[in-house]
């Protein structure tokens, strides 16, 4: 079956809220998930991604806008009747049954041969690695082991399309990083679409091929990882994704080239951002900690004081004072050289992969 | 979400039938009463309800009634949290435990003469203790006293089941806490324990205050001429009189101090239950809030009533094998002959009716809990609030309610087994609705979303997850049906006939003949029938607890 993508048409969903009253859970969102494609939508709680999910689930109807399963218009379609795979934040595995019967479940409703049966639902514990499981209950499982139980009984209907409602959350650092390869793999094998939900950047960069970012019920910037990671658009993109400085600069000159900006009296050459700024103008600067260079002072750049030192291992964390501001610098380990807290430095901004930030965004 | 009434037929079909039900035989009743009470001729005339305000001796009535539930709200809710507290709180071996159950266990489950009768045999003008023992001549066991000791060891089951799960809910830990801050065992009880069981306590006197109120099988035995209480006088004044106007207005005077403590018993538990739940479990810690000492005296005050109600049903046993009880102590089994002669009908009759009611009522709780816990539609508070009416309320007015109102075509079902099956479905199903509404409060709404995401119309998804999920509910609910069927008397017994009788009923005529042996040897048929129910029941519950299910506490619990 060649998958189906997704399309969101203005998408607005209300709830009373006890204290605030009316509130909006979804804002005008639109979303358009290509066939195939992982997109991720990612933002802290209460921004309306699961509620956004849901709606494309059939377990929220929204208020106004439509929801697209390839060309189909199922705004107005119940849950079962979408065809899709939902995997539970919480699992959902049904108590009462079996890993056999939790998987069955969806084939049983369709009315499946049993021979048939049997066998999909063999595949498919062996695809996540459950093999001889079937007649355990879903208590006696660890977290790691439902949460596959609840992946096979969301793929083994064969869904258009899968949806992910927070499904690493319940689980250990070490065993999140590792599902999320492996629904990331799964996904690739069917080469199905699926939309995500997590409020951990570093697993919407590690598993998706989109992220949108949302914020207050809109979503406010959709891009690749790098590109959220290196233009944010705006300042809440900025912080959300990853460790960053934004650092105060004045735009000096703008060319086709891209941008000059003085920064703490040093100038620096930036590349263009979409809408050019005009000289005079005030901007942030955009500045990762791994960008930014520490060389002992008297050097070309800013003069700062080492504020404070953290060493995690592959790499060490500075706090370094630069007039009245504070940057975060990150140097990893190896050649670098160490600086002590205390201790003057130099600091290198670099000179390309700098994003703008206009003021107010 | 859940889906709107008008996309979901299955759900749009059962409101529809579940409303016409609670209109015919909730609604409709009550509304009868009132009529008959207050219009005359299709007119609205008040006057009946002036003279019987005006009449000294229904006044003294309601304030007797009123006096009553008051005490016995207070004395059983103190008892209730003796026992509530010793079970959880006092570290007893668990044997212990099992005891004050038992203790607790058996007046719930006893047709309503029981301890009547046995305050009689003990206390009365030939009572084991007053004549026999002490010597006494010419001893009135009857009026406020002894009622107000019967109704007590009766109804403070109810209080202890209800305090029971507040006190032990009580995480240990935020005692531990109060300890770990200096406090004293006594300063913990009273500023930590105690004011965290108020809601329990006030929540618990209500339940028993209500149950006083509507109580009709005691005072009938026991209050006597100088003590009357609004249900027995409107019972006389029906079956004595045969004055239905006079019973409906008395009938309307009981209804109001019963919903007020209706809707405020809702009000108090809808508001003010604190949870002491906080997202993780704490350690898990000892109950250190009670002395070692101190746990002896709790049980020994416990033991004291559990003494006193294992006399009792010891004194039915024996009189119930013996010629005449006081008179002549010689064994016979001429009693359980008679009653499995001449009260035969009746024995099969109630078994009958009893056996109709389980199945209706247990599949009406789930499906209206179901329903009221789970899916959105327009009335869904209205139609909880309406489903709790008939048990909420005196079981004489709704003996009375339909008594009127199903009298005359097109609805004349007076004489039929139908209308007493009807008067226990509605009058004993909420607590499997309650039930099924604290099961499914435990059980996540994404496993029903899960099973609609994979395909399943809500039809199938109750079938296939919810029914196997709140299967603890549906036995709770048909055991509660069953036992009361077995034991209920003050609504049915305006509802029996010739065609149809009830054990009950006929315990109350052997008591009023006189023939106290006979009404004796049906009290302990009774008993035994709802013990031997109540283990199948059970059994069955352990064997549905695979793991993952919930558990249900207790059959008679919530």
């Amino acid at each position: 079956m060649a998958a189906v993508g997704i399309r969101l048409e203005h998408l607005t969903k209300r709830f009373h809220h006890r204290v605030q009253g009316e509130v909006f859970a979804a804002r005008d969102v639109s979303l358009t998930v290509a066939p195939g494609e992982f997109v991720t939508l990612l933002g802290p709680s209460g921004c309306g991604k699961t509620t956004t999910l849901r709606m494309i689930a059939g377990f929220e109807t929204p208020d106004t806008g439509r929801v697209f399963i390839g060309d189909e218009d199922v705004t107005a379609l119940l849950a079962n009747r979408r065809n899709i795979g939902f995997v539970f934040q919480n699992y959902a595995l049904f108590p009462h049954l079996t890993v056999f019967e939790n998987v069955a479940y969806g084939l049983r409703v369709q009315g499946r041969p049993m021979a048939a049966l049997g066998r999909a639902v063999a595949d498919v514990l062996a695809m996540v690695g459950l093999q001889g499981y079937d007649r355990q209950f879903p208590q006696q499982l660890s977290g790691g082991e439902q949460q596959r139980v609840a992946l096979a009984r969301a793929i083994v209907i064969r869904p258009r399309v899968l949806l992910f409602d927070e499904p690493l959350s319940n689980l250990d650092a070490q065993l999140r990083v590792r599902m999320r390869s492996e629904i990331r793999a799964l996904q690739q094998a069917l080469s199905i679409t699926a939309v995500y939900v997590t409020h951990d950047q570093e697993e919407a960069m590690a598993i998706s091929d989109r992220i949108a970012v949302m914020s207050r019920g809109t979503i406010v910037q959709e891009g690749s990882a790098e590109e959220l990671y290196q233009r944010p658009a705006s300042e809440f993109v900025a912080r959300f994704i990853g460790r960053v400085n934004l650092v105060r600069a004045r735009v000096v000159a703008v060319d086709a080239a891209g941008v000059e900006v003085e920064v703490a009296g040093h100038r620096l050459r930036v590349v263009a951002p979409p809408a050019l700024p005009a000289p005079g103008d005030t901007v942030r600067l955009v500045l990762r900690p791994e960008t930014i260079e520490l060389a002992t002072a008297g050097g070309e750049g800013p003069a700062g004081i080492v504020a404070e030192r953290t060493f995690l291992g592959e790499k060490a964390e500075y706090q370094v004072r630069v007039g009245d501001e504070t940057l975060q610098v990150t140097r990893y380990s190896g050649a670098a050289p160490r600086f002590a807290p205390g201790s003057a430095v130099t600091v290198r901004l670099p000179a390309e992969g700098v994003g703008l930030l206009r003021e107010g965004a | 979400m859940p889906r709107p009434v008008r996309r979901d037929p299955a759900l749009l079909a059962a409101v529809v039938v579940l409303w016409a039900c609670l209109a015919l035989f909730v609604l409709f009743p009550l509304a009868a009463l009132v009529a008959r009470a207050f219009f005359e001729g299709g007119r609205f005339a008040p006057g009946a309800l002036a003279t019987v305000l005006r009449d000294p001796n229904h006044l003294r009535a309601f304030g007797n009634s009123i006096l009553l539930g008051a005490l016995v709200g207070g004395a059983g809710t103190a008892l209730g949290f003796l026992f509530a507290f010793t079970a959880v709180r006092a570290n007893l071996p668990r044997p212990w435990g099992a005891v004050l159950d038992a203790t607790a266990l058996l007046p719930l489950i006893s047709p309503p003469f029981t301890t009547a009768i046995a305050i009689i045999f003990s206390f009365g003008p030939r009572g084991l203790v007053t004549y026999q023992l002490l010597g006494l001549k010419g001893v009135s066991v009857y009026g406020l006293a002894s009622t107000f000791a019967a109704e007590t060891l009766t109804y403070f089951p109810i209080a202890y089941l209800t305090l029971k799960p507040v006190l032990a809910a009580l995480d240990p830990n935020v005692e531990d806490m109060a300890f770990s801050l200096g406090s004293s065992r006594a300063r913990v009880f009273r500023t930590v324990t105690l004011p965290l069981t108020v809601p329990g306590l006030g929540n618990a006197f209500l339940l028993v205050f209500a149950a006083s109120l509507a109580d009709f099988a005691t005072p009938l035995i026991l209050a006597g001429n100088d003590f009357p209480v609004l249900p027995t006088q409107a019972y006389l004044q029906i079956t004595g009189l045969f004055d239905f106007k006079g019973g409906a207005v008395l009938s309307f005077v009981l209804l109001v101090p019963a919903f007020a403590v209706f809707l405020l018993q809702r009000a108090w538990v809808g508001r003010r239950y604190y949870v002491t739940v906080s997202g993780k479990v704490g350690a898990q810690t000892a109950v250190k809030s009670v002395a070692a000492w101190a746990r002896w005296p709790l049980l020994a005050g416990c033991l004291a009533v559990t003494v006193v109600i294992a006399w009792f049903y010891a004194l039915l046993a024996y009189a119930s094998l013996v010629v005449a009880l006081g008179a002549n102590h010689a064994w016979t089994v001429g009693h359980y002959r008679v009653i499995f002669t001449e009260g035969v009908k009746a024995i099969r009759d109630t078994l009958i009716i009893a056996g109709l009611g389980m199945p209706l009522g247990g599949f009406y709780g789930i499906l209206l809990g179901y329903l009221v816990a789970r899916k959105v539609f327009p009335g869904r508070r209205a139609m909880e609030l309406v489903s709790m009416v008939n048990y909420a309320l005196p079981g004489t007015i709704v003996g009375i309610a339909y008594l009127i109102a199903f009298n005359d075509p097109p609805l004349a079902l007076t004489g039929t087994a139908l209308i007493i099956v009807a008067c226990y479905v509605f009058r004993y199903s909420p607590t499997g609705i309650r039930t099924t509404v604290a099961l499914l409060q435990q059980i996540d709404p994404s496993l029903e979303e899960a099973s609609s995401s994979l395909g399943a119309g809500s039809a199938t998804t109750f079938r296939r997850v919810t029914l196997p999920l709140i299967v603890p509910a549906f036995f709770a609910g048909l055991g509660v049906v069953f036992i009361r069927s077995m034991t209920a008397i003050s609504a049915t017994i305006f509802l029996i006939s010739i065609n149809w009788t009830l054990i009950t009923v006929r315990i109350l005529e052997n008591m009023t003949e006189l023939s106290l042996g006979p009404a004796a040897a049906f009290s302990m048929l009774v008993v035994a029938i709802v013990v031997v129910v109540m283990a199948a029941l059970s059994r069955l519950l352990r064997r549905f607890r695979t793991p993952g299910r919930v558990a249900v506490a207790s059959l008679l619990g919530g």
